[in-house]
């Protein structure tokens, strides 16, 4: 009898957080395009925390909080430094850094410190910083001052940012975020990871991915010019030569 | 960074350019072509020693500012090159190992680009660079211009120099005669001014014609008829190639930003030229060397000055 009330409350126990909640969510555009006037777009994510399929519950409790994290592809970057050497400034330090997002942004819907701890958010690669902790040979402390510059460097540049408060719950359990990406955002594949929180805890999450793409006559220069050089620095010089006899014919000068 | 803001902030006719990957207003774009333009039509250069610079300061990546710049070099050279070639003005056997020279300098001057570019050091040569090169030639430039007015000033009749006096450049061996300049000279100095150019001009992105007018006039003494359109033919060709070697090595030309700085620079050409003829030969030489100086000053401060941000980021790799 007692055993049977044990294997009954293990079964409890691990169908617990099954029958918890669960997190759909979308993007409102699939692939960004980018065209000659390109200049950013805005996204919109959204979602509904639900009960668990099979769940006997028919309604969620909260409060919840949600956070997106928008990652764009991974790139190596170097973050440099100058100094001054007898009078001249000169980049005499550097750090790499691979595998570094080109884009990373975090919509919360309340300050991050208030949802959860320090710890949960560095390892869920929430924190920017956290992208910059990763072992580096430059050592760690000139891999976490390199870091912060870089970030700070990215942020100004609008590629990195952190907006608590950019998520939105418009009823109990139904929420939506608001991202402009800048123009230069970088083309490739990007991911939407979206944590649910309930009191500090992560209950859910759900990745929807986007992609920004060049179209069109953008894409085919920027395919020609890594795949066909020649042939497109050719059509350069075509292009300037017909470009330099034209304003002659036209002024006859 | 600010600058690059403001631009984003006016938000009509923004063109994406799909190499530097960031979207520029086209006004802007177009607008210091035909600034540059003027002045190039104005002062008989090309104008990529302005141009450059005047992108990099406004946020476009250095590699992709030198290499689109090359492409746009070729286009303000072209007009002025078919001009004097319809003259005769071209002595196309010069200009022949000039480019052949020039071409072959540019190789250097385009695996030095990409080196330098890896390294992080790319903006500190291109600043030295125009900072030496500026400086002397404009230093150069104003004296002689000086030294012109105050001539003309105390009523001395000012003389040109003439091609006819000789000196130790005229002594090297393998002389060849080159008919339309009336020269029979070693093709050594031709050669070594020709490397020179070419592997300057890819690296700054600049056409060189403000080196090459001199050096072909005081080095070479080539007869003043043809010398402007030698210098311009040599640039057209010899830019011409470097945009295709920048293009295959670096892949940084863009070519929508080169075609909106050609459509502004050609336009902007004819009325510098239009213009240039209200004003006399010393005093045009006076204003460009000031100008010249003006470039050269802003690079070397750029190198001395504490900069705003000490650090800067770049895609890619650290090389060892």
């Amino acid at each position: 009898m007692r055993r049977l009330a044990l294997v009954l409350m293990a079964l409890i126990g691990t169908a617990l957080p099954a029958a918890a909640e669960r997190l759909v969510s979308s993007v409102s555009t699939e692939t960004v395009e980018i065209t000659s006037s390109f200049d950013g777009e805005r996204l919109t994510f959204f979602g509904a925390i639900a009960p668990d399929a099979g769940a006997d519950q028919r309604f969620v409790e909260g409060p919840f909080h949600v956070v997106v994290v928008v990652l764009g592809p991974t790139q190596d970057r170097v973050a440099r430094k100058k100094t001054n050497n007898f009078g001249v400034w000169l980049n005499t330090e550097q750090v790499e850094f691979k595998g570094f997002p080109s884009y990373f942004h975090v919509l919360s819907s309340a300050k991050l410190r208030d949802i959860t701890d320090v710890n949960t958010l560095t390892t869920s690669y929430i924190l920017p910083e956290s992208h910059a902790l990763s072992p580096n040979p430059a050592g760690w402390w000139q891999t976490l001052t390199f870091g912060q510059e870089l970030i700070r460097l990215m942020s100004e540049q609008e590629l990195f940012g952190v907006q608590e408060g950019g998520v939105r719950f418009l009823s109990e359990s139904f929420y939506q975020a608001q991202l402009t990406l800048p123009s230069n955002a970088p083309p490739g594949p990007y991911i939407a990871q979206t944590y649910v929180f309930k009191n500090g805890e992560i209950i859910a999450r759900k990745s929807d991915g986007f992609a920004v793409r060049k179209i069109g006559f953008e894409r085919f220069l920027a395919l020609s010019s890594t795949q066909s050089p020649f042939l497109y620095g050719l059509a350069c010089v075509v292009l300037a030569l017909f470009t330099g006899w034209l304003g002659g014919v036209l002024f006859r000068r | 960074m600010g600058r690059a803001t403001l631009l984003r902030d006016l938000k009509i006719l923004q063109i994406y350019l799909p190499i530097a990957e960031l979207s520029v207003n086209l006004f802007f774009l177009v607008g210091i072509g035909g600034a540059v333009g003027f002045l190039s039509g104005l002062f008989g250069v090309g104008g990529g020693f302005l141009l450059t610079p005047l992108l990099i300061f406004s946020g476009v990546p250095t590699a992709v500012a030198v290499a689109s710049v090359t492409g746009q070099v070729v286009a303000a050279s072209t007009s002025g090159a078919l001009s004097h070639y319809r003259r005769g003005g071209i002595d196309l056997h010069l200009a022949m190992y000039l480019v052949l020279s020039g071409i072959l300098g540019a190789f250097g001057g385009v695996a030095a680009f990409d080196l330098l570019r890896d390294a992080g050091q790319l903006d500190l040569i291109i600043a030295l660079g125009f900072l030496v090169l500026l400086g002397f030639v404009g230093v150069l430039m104003l004296q002689e211009s000086v030294r012109a007015l105050l001539k003309r000033r105390q009523g001395v009749v000012v003389r040109e120099r003439l091609p006819n006096q000789h000196s130790w450049i005229h002594g090297l061996p393998l002389r060849v005669r080159f008919k339309k300049s009336r020269l029979y000279i070693s093709v050594l100095p031709v050669l070594i001014i020709g490397l020179f150019i070419g592997f300057v001009g890819s690296l700054l992105g600049i056409g060189g014609g403000f080196i090459m007018v001199p050096a072909l006039v005081y080095l070479l003494r080539v007869p003043g008829n043809v010398v402007i359109g030698t210098s311009l033919a040599q640039v057209v060709a010899m830019m011409a190639a470097t945009t295709i070697l920048h293009a295959v090595q670096s892949q940084s030309v863009d070519i929508l930003l080169a075609f909106c700085l050609m459509v502004g620079g050609v336009a902007g050409a004819q009325f510098g030229a239009a213009a240039g003829r209200h004003l006399r030969g010393e005093q045009l030489r006076g204003l460009l060397a000031l100008l010249v100086l003006a470039v050269a000053i802003r690079f070397g401060l750029s190198l001395v000055l504490t900069p705003n941000d000490v650090f800067s980021m770049a895609v890619g790799s650290v090389t060892r």
